[in-house]
């Protein structure tokens, strides 16, 4: 493990340098300042419309920031020979890969840890007197956002062992688009039974192989006071588990792939 | 023989469109001895790189084997007795040459700083590994890759082109660098296209063409065959005639004699016979063949066999054919 955590160490200090990511970031943060000052366009309740609307860029800012990071990791290492001289060392392909991957959610973390810090500080600084209890929840989802982050990842790592950058950035946000989106859409027609058969088992082979990104979005029970997560505790632990184990999956068949790989 | 690389019939094939494969690498067999500086030497294309990827076991042979230190080429354990410097490397460009240092001494599980900074010495970077590499020129990042590749004492290095691009300076640094470790007892593999470079420092070399060795062996063996220019005055008819003799050129004009041999004859002979007849010697030339010769009669010779087009440009950028199939067609 020594020769992964080395590589993961080294792919945090280069992915926190990438500046197409800093300028990411740097607009993320940018939108999650301003955010409080688009709450006068609408008449709704300001502290749902602040809460929905900060939440919204945190996630969607990080989704950018995983594929972009990631789909770019291995060509990039291959077109730079990086990758030669680390593979004539004694590390084996998974190591390297492995130690890619844990670097990607290592950067991802340290860019999510500081988007979730300034979102906190806005929304305490604006809506004074928001209670703990509500900023301890406002915490607690983008935890759940860096497990699906993560899951993101480990899709666009498994793509990037076999396709070129730009095909895996579509691809990866496909994947990320029907796992969160259209989830339901699938669930929908494969449930509908007047549809034809094919249309039904497609749709059911698509939410058996795309990740269930939809149920890491917990931010409801933050925005709208009213809903509640039953066992809320034992929900997240069930994610956290589901995750690792879809990471494993992705990570392990990406290995086999890049095992073969001629780079 | 000791040998620390060995092909048999080694094959790498790509696949191309509509199912046409690319042979890269066609039945190459290749031995290098533990401790020579083998140079491995070819043109464009040629393979050269490919093979090396093979024996580091970054990509897979096709068919064929390849056995590296007396283990097969990729085993994970050789690679902790290797190092490999790959052509126009790059490195990650924020870390300091240290920085870069600690992580690959990282990869061996290596924790001495002390011996980072004894390695960057060594290749004169003594005043400069605190500064980020974005900041080093070429020969300097060439210089930081040679130091990384020595962390962990190989006994055998791969270098890919290690003098190109350089400035002389950075060039000499580095030609100086490999020679000392012939003395050190590495074995050294290079392939490169400086051919002076190669034949200043190369113990043995192979010369590939199209996947194929056209060229294999000692550098003194494969250049042997020059020639020798002695010039002397007051030589008359009768000793240009006693010297004339196949192999020979010979030429008399107003007593000066030009005799041009092969190095293989009897230099000292000759010499004595002329200082008998009181003539003077003014000057012993000897012409020997240049690796760059070498290079292009094998080179030139295996793609004549194989009908195989050379082109040479002129000045108006048009490729003029020089092997002897095209010359044919030209008449």
């Amino acid at each position: 493990m020594h020769a992964v955590f080395a590589i993961a160490r080294t792919t945090i200090g280069e992915a926190i340098r990438r500046r197409v990511l800093l300028v990411i970031l740097l607009i993320a943060l940018l939108l999650l300042v301003v955010a409080p000052g688009m709450n006068v366009l609408t008449a709704r309740q300001s502290q749902t419309v602040l809460t929905s609307l900060i939440l919204g860029v945190l996630q969607l800012s990080s989704a950018v920031i995983a594929i972009v990071l990631t789909v770019y990791m291995l060509p990039n290492e291959v077109e730079r020979r990086t990758i030669y001289t680390i593979l004539s060392k004694p590390v084996l392909r998974w190591q390297f890969l492995l130690g890619k991957y844990l670097g990607a959610v290592g950067a991802l973390g340290l860019m999510m840890a500081m988007m979730t810090g300034t979102m906190i500080l806005v929304f305490a600084l604006v809506q004074r007197g928001a209670s703990t209890d509500l900023l301890t929840g406002l915490a607690r989802v983008p935890i759940m956002f860096f497990v699906q982050m993560c899951l993101l990842a480990a899709v666009a790592v498994f793509f990037s062992t076999f396709v070129q950058p730009v095909v895996n950035f579509f691809l990866s946000g496909g994947v990320y688009l029907v796992g969160t989106v259209f989830g339901s859409l699938f669930s929908t027609i494969s449930e509908n039974q007047n549809l034809p058969m094919v249309a039904k088992i497609g749709s059911n082979l698509i939410m058996w192989l795309v990740p269930n990104f939809a149920q890491y979005n917990v931010q409801n029970s933050v925005i709208n006071q009213g809903s509640v997560i039953v066992s809320e505790q034992v929900y997240y632990a069930q994610m956290v588990i589901y995750g690792i184990v879809y990471i494993s999956i992705l990570l392990l068949a990406g290995m086999l792939i890049f095992d073969r790989r001629e780079v | 023989m000791n040998l620390a690389i060995e092909t048999k019939k080694l094959v790498k094939t790509y696949k191309g469109r509509g199912g046409s494969g690319i042979t890269v690498v066609d039945n190459l067999d290749l031995e290098v001895g533990a401790g020579e500086i083998f140079g491995f030497l070819g043109p464009n294309g040629a393979g050269k790189t490919t093979t090396i990827k093979i024996l580091l076991g970054i990509i897979a042979a096709t068919s064929g084997e390849a056995y590296v230190l007396g283990g097969e080429a990729g085993d994970i354990e050789v690679h902790r007795r290797l190092s490999y410097l790959p052509e126009k490397p790059y490195y990650y460009e924020y870390m300091t040459g240290l920085e870069l240092m600690r992580f690959y001494a990282s990869l061996f599980k290596i924790k001495d700083e002390a011996k980072c900074i004894e390695l960057l010495r060594r290749v004169n970077l003594g005043n400069d590994f605190n500064r980020p590499i974005s900041q080093y020129s070429k020969g300097m990042q060439q210089r930081v890759g040679l130091a990384q590749s020595l962390l962990n004492d190989p006994e055998l290095l791969f270098l890919d082109e290690p003098t190109g691009g350089l400035d002389p300076i950075a060039h000499i640094e580095i030609r100086d660098l490999i020679l000392q470790f012939r003395e050190e007892g590495k074995t050294v593999f290079i392939s490169s296209h400086e051919l002076s470079d190669v034949e200043r420092i190369c113990d043995r070399v192979a010369i590939i063409n199209k996947g194929q060795i056209v060229a294999q062996g000692r550098l003194e063996h494969l250049l042997a065959g020059g020639r020798v220019e002695i010039t002397a005055d007051g030589v008359d008819q009768a000793m240009h005639d006693a010297l004339m003799a196949p192999e020979r050129v010979v030429s008399l004009k107003s007593g000066r004699l030009i005799l041009d041999i092969a190095d293989t004859d009897d230099v000292n002979s000759i010499l004595d016979s002329l200082r008998t007849k009181q003539c003077k010697v003014q000057s012993i030339i000897p012409r020997r063949k240049r690796l760059e010769d070498l290079f292009i009669e094998a080179v030139g010779a295996d793609d004549v066999a194989k009908g195989r087009e050379r082109g040479r440009m002129t000045e108006k950028g048009e490729a003029v054919a020089v092997t002897e199939t095209k010359e044919e067609e030209n008449v």
